[in-house]
């Protein structure tokens, strides 16, 4: 095994971490801010996908403006899912599992209408950049790839000055730590819900558009992508934005080492035996901090 | 009521088509892995999607035992409960100490890794191409080639099944499992041993899922991973929410549903996996006891209406 | 150490998030006594009392029951070792009847297995029947006649206490916790707790007491005072009445 053949497939990992940091990054932006645990993610990403391969490819519109769209349409969905699944849950008094329940039953509906709307094939779509490569130490990057890595801290920055600096990113805060005490000091908590899922949809959007050009869109990446990209998120501590892409780089560069010394059939059991080890022996991820009880 | 439905079951192969017995020997069967799923969720509860995979060791098992090493169903039935038991109790130690949606997630990422290696593995599985020519059972000669003959099979299968879990159900454990469910912490401090409970029901559910994908094989005598995937755990998730995790007869208003839709809906296409996906969710808002659930309150409503009328 | 020493808390030491919570704390509970633990909000009494019963594992010390050191034993081992403890909020289980509450109270005492439970054997049944008459019988004693069949989530708070009690004693324990165990309760059944506390101690339980209600902790031998996370006085309940660092821990300085 050469040098560049492992340089080339810790590259392929390092951008399969960042697609998986993305993901994990929106379910934890919405745990964060309303204790769901979003099974939908993943295909929140799958629609963007669609969305994009419609405008860019079928329809023809130049490039930023389909990203765009995949974005807005990830927030849509988000915003479609927060009021007509967990809304009505919540107000019949769901508990954990209900929630789970409802956003499973949405990520399998999603991957159903995608078969169903757009068959079993798998679509290719144009990337930023095209088609072309750069040269890392002999082994090959596409461009397209370097803007995702780049995106991604972008977001990830964003998010956190998001939190900590706006007043409506505090709000969320304030609305997901003591929704009772938002409430009396005036903190709209249902919308501050639902603006978190408007939040996570539009970063699902985002991780879809940057994702799709280089996986390509079909019907099954949906559900895959959100146990990966919970891999994620739990490693990096669940309802920590910044962990769930250091959880992700983690993960893809397992996966990718899972490939090279093993095979390429078995990249997702290694994948899922990960996720579930991890679970186990870290639960609390890396970035976790003991509380006590009170009293 | 009870006795009525029994004789209705015992009746209607003889009047019924082909195609309608033929989906009752399915809801039998989904019955059978679905009372498995449905007793975890409303005893214990744990969301488990990882059913499909033990459907599927108790098929291949009695595909590969039966055609490969040409020994009798009943052993090959037995191996497959073996391994299906074996898998559950090394998965469940470390896995069930998990709860909440990790459980749940754990459960689906392990139905990712069965799926996969039921691909993988095709010198056992066939792969995609599958196991053909698989024995049917046949008791003292008399061989359950048709879906009449092996209407009875399942249907006794799912009276026995269904019994040990009702028994199961008014026990000691029972009422261990209800006390675990409703505050842990209380039921540790009377010595109640909450992990290894939830790995016994689960190697349970593991045995009978099994069972199930045993009978299945011997029915339609040929297997392929397709059966065995991610939409077959939703099904038998859905058996239990649909068909109301708190009760036993519920189950089976769960597997009809589940094996009726499609069959109905075959006209519109492969529109089933939508509609299963989109009954999870409602179900889960607007009726959230099942339907074995909902019809135990009406009967529940309709006693006390009418004792109080009876008192006027 | 003694041979009528029940329990001895040895040197507990905890801290979360870097805060010291308890500072080696020492106590002894003796066999066959009532033993108090009293301080003010915020002294550590909850972290203390979660240590001895096994829902959390200190930094530093032991916990030594019966001549044995169990402070890293599990809540249910710790529970077949003869320790039962109640909760600030009675954890009765809601959606089970009065008397379902009670069965689950004699787990301890059965022994049938799982398997023979799913088959239905006789021996199985045999048991059940047994813990539903030791049930019945405990429905008398504990005075919660014709409450049968209520179920336990509709119980007033003091009849859920009586319930926890009554349940948690089913199974005779040596140690008997309880956590604020007159909390949400008027005076007439604070007074019935502190009888029928009285009565479980005459029987031979131990018992090991937290709480603020200081008529109810008259009933204990010896009291405990713990104080940001160190234990200040220890002696009989009158000597620490009386006792001026205690009065000045609940006085404020």
């Amino acid at each position: 095994m050469t040098a560049t053949l492992f340089i080339q497939s810790l590259l392929a990992g390092i951008t399969n971490g960042f697609v998986y940091g993305l993901i994990g990054l929106g379910i934890s932006v919405i745990y964060r801010g309303t204790r769901v645990v979003n099974a939908m993610q993943g295909d929140f990403s799958l629609v963007a996908g669609i969305v994009l391969y419609l405008c860019s490819e079928h329809l023809g519109y130049p490039i930023l403006p389909s990203f765009l769209a995949g974005v807005l349409a990830g927030a849509v969905v988000g915003w479609t899912v927060e009021i007509f699944f967990v809304r009505p849950t919540r107000r019949r008094g769901g508990n954990e599992e209900s929630f789970l329940l409802v956003t499973l039953g949405g990520a399998f509906a999603a991957s159903a209408a995608a078969l169903l709307f757009f068959g079993r094939d798998s679509r290719p779509i144009r990337g930023l950049g095209g088609d072309n490569l750069l040269d890392v130490f002999d082994a090959t990057i596409r461009v397209h790839a370097v803007w995702l890595i780049a995106l991604s801290i972008a977001v990830v920055v964003a998010l956190r000055l998001f939190y900590t600096r706006a007043t409506i990113g505090k709000a969320i805060m304030a609305a997901s730590i003591d929704p009772d005490g938002a409430t009396i000091i005036g903190i709209n908590v249902p919308m501050m819900r639902t603006l978190t899922f408007v939040l996570g949809g539009a970063v699902g959007g985002i991780a879809g558009v940057l994702i799709s050009p280089l996986i390509t869109v079909n019907y099954e990446m949906g559900l895959l992508l959100t146990l990966k990209g919970f891999t994620a998120a739990i490693i990096g501590t669940l309802g920590n934005p910044f962990g769930a892409v250091a959880g992700g780089l983690m993960l893809g560069i397992v996966e990718a080492l899972a490939i090279v010394f093993v095979s390429s059939g078995y990249k997702d059991v290694i994948s899922m035996t990960f996720l579930i080890l991890i679970m186990i022996a870290v639960p609390n991820g890396i970035f976790a901090r003991r509380g006590r009880a009170g009293g | 009521m009870a006795a009525a439905g029994v004789l209705a079951l015992a009746v209607i192969p003889l009047l019924a088509s082909r195609e309608v017995v033929d989906l009752l020997v399915f809801t039998a069967l989904y019955s059978i892995a679905g009372i498995g799923v449905t007793f975890l969720l409303g005893q214990c509860g744990i969301i488990s999607l990882a059913e499909n995979v033990f459907y599927g060791i108790g098929a291949y098992a009695t595909a590969y035992v039966t055609t490969a090493l040409g020994w009798h169903w009943l052993v090959a039935l037995v191996i497959g409960m073996a391994i299906g038991g074996a898998v559950a109790t090394i998965l469940a130690w470390p896995v069930l100490r998990l709860s909440g949606h990790f459980l749940a997630l754990a459960t689906l990422a392990l139905a990712t890794i069965g799926h996969v290696l039921f691909l993988e593995w095709d010198w056992i599985t066939g792969g995609t191409l599958g196991i053909g020519g698989v024995a049917q059972i046949s008791f003292f000669g008399c061989v359950l080639n048709t879906p009449q003959r092996f209407y009875y099979l399942a249907w006794i299968v799912v009276g026995i099944v269904f019994w040990l879990y009702s028994n199961l159900l008014d026990s000691r454990a029972g009422c261990a499992m209800r006390a675990m469910r409703d505050r842990p912490d209380a039921a540790m401090v009377l010595g109640i041993d909450i992990h290894q409970l939830k790995v016994k029901v689960f190697v349970l559910s593991a045995m009978v899922g099994s069972l199930a994908g045993s009978l299945f094989a011997s029915y339609v005598t040929f297997v392929s991973v397709d059966s065995f995937g991610i939409e077959r755990a939703v099904s038998f998730l859905l058996i239990a929410v649909v068909g109301g995790a708190q009760t036993i007869i519920g189950t089976i208003f769960g597997a009809a549903f589940v094996t009726l839709a499609p069959n109905l809906l075959s006209r519109l296409g492969d529109v089933h996996p939508l509609l299963f996906a989109l009954a999870l969710v409602l179900t889960v808002i607007f009726l959230p006891q099942g339907i074995g659930g909902f019809l135990q309150q009406q009967i529940r409503r309709l006693f006390e209406l009418s004792r109080l009328g009876g008192d006027a | 150490m003694s041979e009528n020493v029940l329990m001895r808390v040895d040197g507990i030491s905890k801290s979360f998030f870097g805060l010291s919570v308890l500072r080696c704390v020492t106590l002894d509970i003796a066999q066959g006594t009532i033993t108090g633990l009293i301080g003010p909000n915020g002294a550590g009494k909850s972290t203390l009392f979660n240590i001895v019963s096994g829902f959390l594992t200190p930094d530093a010390g032991d916990v030594i029951y019966k001549g044995k050191s169990i402070a890293r034993t599990s809540v249910t081992a710790r529970s077949r070792l003869g320790i039962m403890r109640t909760f600030q909020t009675p954890q009765i289980f809601d959606h089970m009847t009065v008397r379902e509450n009670l069965v689950v109270g004699c787990h301890k005492l059965s022994r049938s297995g799982f398997l023979s439970n799913v088959l239905g054997l006789r021996s199985s049944r045999r048991e059940l029947a047994k813990m539903n008459m030791i049930a019945a019988g405990a429905l008398n004693r504990f005075d919660l006649k014709g409450m049968a069949d209520v179920r336990a989530g509709d119980l007033t708070t003091g009849q859920q206490r009586l319930l926890e009690l009554a349940r948690g004693t089913l199974a005779t324990p040596d140690l008997l916790c309880l956590d604020e165990p007159s909390s949400g309760l008027n005076a007439d059944e604070s007074r019935q707790l502190r009888l029928m506390l009285e009565h479980l101690n005459r029987e031979g339980t131990t018992i090991f007491l937290v709480s603020h209600d200081m008529d109810l902790m008259e009933v204990a031998s010896t009291v405990n005072v713990l104080c940001f996370g160190e234990i200040i006085a220890q002696g009989n309940f009158s000597s620490v009445k009386v006792n001026p660092l205690v009065r000045e821990a609940y006085l404020g300085a």
